[in-house]
């Protein structure tokens, strides 16, 4: 197990190696003339270029600028933004949180209702419920995540009032950001009325952005109960006479959990793309907005940085939910 | 009273491809302690026969369609899913072709042995699991207790099948079912699996159903055979009747086609022209007739019932002195059935009624 | 367990695998839905002068924020364009670029699996690595790095958006390929003497066909999407006056309370399409997979 654990690790490094090759080329092969050039935009002027040039180093040789910026990155210095000045690891750090905040929201959702309406679309197969399923299925992957979000605010924010439609809490309360994390920082004031808020405000944005992964979930889930229903063994077990309930939790969703397994893991990080479109649409001040305005900004030291953290994190996730199969597929753990 | 008694069983499967006749009226009995052999190529219906027994079709497709089917008296058609799930593994055991996909690839051996003991008997975990060590012993697996939490695929393929012979035994059970239990194994370990399946039913007086497509394998390990063919029994007799006075065109064929040590050497093989029927359809007469060469008029039309072949007071249908029967309109004399070919002089296979008609 | 029933039927006759599909789809009614969805946008999008007289491109300020109507069928937008005609011209932008965009990534795919699969060794394994590296960033991320490097533009967007979907495809045919490589009538085949590239295209391309066009059908559904979605942040065709559906979501994001119809339309029509393709694209997975069985 611990082998294949490093094996995975050692292959990733190439590939962030590869990465950060190509998004440091991206810098300095902007259309527009050189990187400095193309980060003014139309503030280009002579002495501004020649001073932003020699602040970040663009007049020096090509390699010697990678391994200065292969040195700044594994000291954690992500450069600083051009329009705020702010470094980028700071900015992260209190951006951030609210992404994670939003993803596990959408995960929650996406999990709690995808295995139990696969499970039960499987148990009927080609029933009206697992119509029903299919035709939400089909929603879910067919509607942008844009999309839904706007109807959503629609109908529960404009029409019915009973939901926020921006931000991560009201922002006449009286919340300090300590986390950056708003359930947490609610918490922290003690007023449960400023968590309630808290979580209103994350209710449509998770619902908008687990859309897919619920999509996702409740089709694999189906597909994997199903599958594992016709297997030879589901057969032994009731052959033995053991009650359906038994052959349910212990015979077939123990089996069908696998690859339903991995593709939460691999939503988790389709999610953080997804949060882009999501944090633009409720005003939700994460690092996916963030990227949105950098990138409207031709801000493009954060945009390189912030595809860089994104990967990683990507990767990082993948990782997890590799070793994660590892561990509960005894044909690999005992291998 | 028999141990088992199957009455008239059909069973259909419906699929989108049409309605698929699997069993077309079977009927046997079985006594306690016997161990019968049910033969047959693949589709013919014997697995289904005995999954229906055990009332495990596939659901929805699988439908039992008349019939009924007594054990110990009672019709096991009749009782709901409860009743029938007390009996699946306490009376009534089955084992499967395959070991490695008959067993949950998630679950230590310990833990689905253990399961199945305590799913029909109150005993305690630590009982089980020692009634489970005991178990591994008699089927022979080394060293039980280390094994016990291990993982299926740590087993090889006839340690596998030991397995699941004794989980089959584990509650003692009166009828022991094993379908094409050394198929996926390899044929140094078929003799050896098959070798403890007999000694450990004879051990305990459980009567087997001995489900397999080789002729071989029921040889000198069940008392009785039936042969069956497009869902039907086309002949039943003791199991050294059956190899040495064979009646049925059928069980003729399949006894000329395989391959014997005491056969004279340069003796051809002979195949049994044509193929199997398509199940899809209804069958009309004789499901053999299109690639038998006794074949008569009456075979198109209607099914041969299964009769005796010698004139008899009563039929037995169990136990050492079992009436041979066979369902044929024109049964082999055993000269023929030596030949493999009919002997009458002047006698010409019956055509179809298909092309007698486009003749006219 | 399914073999029993399977063991009982005998096998039909083959009438090729092509006739048989198609006739499979000729008998699914979600796909056929599909198919008329996707037909409705395409013959919109071509027939949209004819269909519409007015300019998506110029309104008449004095008819902005109209509700639906007879003469605007969708209503009016914030310039007083028609919406109706503007969502028919946006047709043309996503479908056109969303499309493209697919086959581009099809190509690139195809191209680096095949030379992969069929290479293997070395070359197998740094193409797989420059892969790996296009998968590290999820999703759209990845569409939105190229096309603010690229700049504005349809070109630019059809390559940004082609080559974040060229992996899926990539592995997809080298998956194919490697497991055809070690099937049994390749090594009939090679047993015969047949040159491998005689292999590769008469015997091992035709079968990692179809989960290819498959996996199009449904990538076209996602393309729509993500085209769409880049418009949305800003980052679509360039020209504002152009109608493309997520710009006219952006737009109209703003007045949700107001005017929702703004929104409701294009993002209908967003939906209706990427509907369209994901059920053309099902349906061809079950014409195409004989083996596959609701």
């Amino acid at each position: 197990m611990l082998r294949f654990i490093v094996r995975r690790v050692l292959v990733s490094v190439p590939v962030l190696l590869g990465l950060s090759v190509i998004l440091f080329m991206f810098l300095r092969l902007l259309p527009g003339g050189g990187p400095a050039e193309a980060i003014l935009g139309q503030h280009a002027t002579p002495q501004l270029v020649a001073q932003i040039s020699a602040n970040q180093g663009f007049d020096k040789p090509l390699y010697e600028q990678y391994f200065l910026y292969i040195g700044k990155l594994l000291q954690g210095d992500f450069g600083s933004s051009f329009i705020d000045g702010r470094p980028v690891a700071q900015t992260f750090l209190i951006r951030f949180p609210g992404t994670i905040e939003l993803t596990i929201g959408a995960m929650i959702f996406a999990v709690g209702l995808g295995i139990p309406l696969g499970r039960l679309a499987a148990r009927h197969p080609n029933g009206w419920i697992d119509g029903m399923v299919t035709v939400i299925s089909l929603f879910g992957i067919s509607i942008p995540v844009f999309v839904l979000g706007y109807t959503l605010a629609f109908i529960f924010g404009v029409q019915l009032h009973w939901l926020p439609t921006s931000f991560q809490l009201d922002p006449r309360l009286d919340i300090d950001p300590v986390t950056h994390f708003p359930i947490i920082d609610a918490l922290l004031t003690g007023n449960w009325d400023n968590v309630l808020d808290a979580i209103s405000h994350l209710l449509l944005p998770s619902i908008a952005l687990g859309s897919i992964p619920l999509a996702v979930i409740t089709r694999i889930t189906r597909a994997s109960v199903i599958e594992v229903s016709n297997e030879d063994y589901v057969r032994t077990a009731r052959a033995k006479g053991l009650t359906n309930r038994r052959v349910d939790n212990r015979h077939i969703m123990r089996n069908a959990w696998l690859p339903v397994t991995t593709v939460i893991g691999l939503q988790t990080g389709a999610l953080l793309a997804g949060a882009v479109l999501t944090e633009t649409v409720f005003t939700w001040n994460g690092v996916g907005s963030w990227v949105v305005s950098s990138v409207q900004n031709h801000d493009f030291i954060v945009v390189q940085s912030l595809v860089l953290i994104f990967a990683i994190i990507f990767i990082v996730v993948n990782l997890i939910v590799d070793v994660g199969y590892a561990f509960l597929n005894p044909r690999i753990r005992y291998s | 009273m028999h141990l088992l008694s199957i009455r008239d069983l059909v069973v259909k499967f419906r699929t989108h491809d049409g309605t698929v006749h699997a069993v077309n009226g079977v009927s046997l009995d079985l006594d306690v302690g016997e161990a019968l052999g049910l033969v047959g190529e693949s589709g013919c219906g014997k697995s289904v026969t005995n999954l229906a027994l055990m009332r495990l079709l596939p659901k929805p497709a699988g439908r039992i369609e008349g019939g009924q089917i007594y054990f110990e008296g009672q019709d096991l058609l009749e009782l709901d899913e409860s009743a029938m799930r007390d009996l699946r593994g306490k009376d009534v055991a089955m084992i499967f072709q395959d070991p490695m996909t008959s067993l949950n690839p998630v679950l230590t051996i310990q833990e689905q042995m253990v399961e199945t003991i305590r799913a029909h008997r109150k005993i305690s975990k630590a009982d089980a699991r020692a009634r489970t060590i005991e178990l591994l012993r008699m089927v022979g697996i080394p060293q039980p207790e280390a094994r016990l939490r291990d993982y299926p695929h740590q087993f090889s393929g006839g340690m596998r099948q030991r397995v699941m012979i004794a989980m089959a035994l584990a509650l003692e059970p009166k009828l022991l079912i094993a379908d094409e239990p050394t198929t996926a194994l390899d044929v140094t370990i078929q003799a050896q699996v098959l070798e403890l399946l007999s000694s450990l039913a004879a051990e305990r007086n459980t009567a087997v159903i001995l489900i397999t497509h080789d002729l071989g394998v029921v040889a000198g390990r069940t008392q009785r055979t039936n042969v069956m063919y497009a869902g039907f029994v086309v002949e039943a007799a003791s199991t050294p009747d059956l190899f040495s006075r064979p009646r049925h065109p059928y069980t003729i064929g399949l006894l000329h086609s395989m391959p014997r040590v005491d056969a004279q050497s340069g003796e051809p093989l002979i195949p049994i022209e044509g193929v199997p029927p398509d199940l899809r359809q209804a069958p009309v007469g004789c499901p053999f007739a299109p690639r038998c060469a006794w074949v008569v008029e009456e075979c198109w039309k209607t099914m041969p019932p299964l009769v005796p072949i010698d004139r008899v007071a009563g039929v037995e249908t169990t136990g050492p002195n079992v009436t041979h029967r066979v369902a044929c309109w024109n049964v082999p004399t055993a000269d023929e059935a030596v030949a493999a070919h009919p002997e009458r002089p002047g006698f010409v296979p019956a055509a179809p009624p298909s092309a007698v008609e486009s003749a006219r | 367990m399914a073999t029993l029933v399977a063991e009982a039927a005998a096998p039909r006759v083959s009438s090729g695998l092509w006739r048989d599909a198609l006739r499979r789809l000729s008998r699914n009614g979600p796909a056929l839905i599909g198919l008329f969805f996707i037909a409705v946008f395409v013959l919109g999008a071509i027939l949209a002068p004819y269909i519409s007289h007015f300019d998506p491109t110029v309104g008449k300020l004095t008819d902005r924020y109209q509700g639906p109507s007879l003469t605007h069928l969708m209503g009016t937008d914030k310039l007083g364009r028609d919406e109706f005609t503007r969502v028919l011209y946006g047709a043309r932008i996503s479908l056109t670029v969303g499309v493209t965009a697919v086959l581009f990534g099809l190509i690139g795919g195809v191209v680096v699996g095949s030379i992969a699969g069929a290479a293997g060794g070395v070359v197998d394994g740094i193409l797989m690595r420059i892969i790996d590296v296009l998968l590290a960033v999820p999703g759209i991320l990845l569409a939105i790095g190229i096309v603010s490097w690229l700049g504005h533009g349809e070109v630019q967007i059809i390559l940004a958006v082609g080559i974040s979907y060229s992996p899926q495809f990539a592995r997809l045919l080298r998956g194919s390929l490697l497991a055809l490589r070690e099937s049994d009538y390749v090594t009939a085949a090679r047993s015969m003497g047949a040159s491998p590239a005689r292999i590769l295209l008469r015997h091992m391309l035709p079968n990692a066909l179809t989960p290819l066009i498959v996996q199009a059908t449904l990538a076209a559904a996602t393309a729509i999407i993500d085209v769409a979605g880049l418009g949305f942040l800003g980052l679509g065709p360039g020209d504002p006056r152009i109608a493309e559906w997520g710009e006219m979501l952006t737009d109209a994001s703003s007045f949700l309370q107001n005017y929702p119809y703004l929104i409701f339309f294009p993002g209908a029509a967003i939906v209706i399409s990427a509907i369209g393709f994901n059920l053309l694209g099902d349906g061809l997975r079950e014409a195409l997979d004989p083996r596959l069985k609701r």
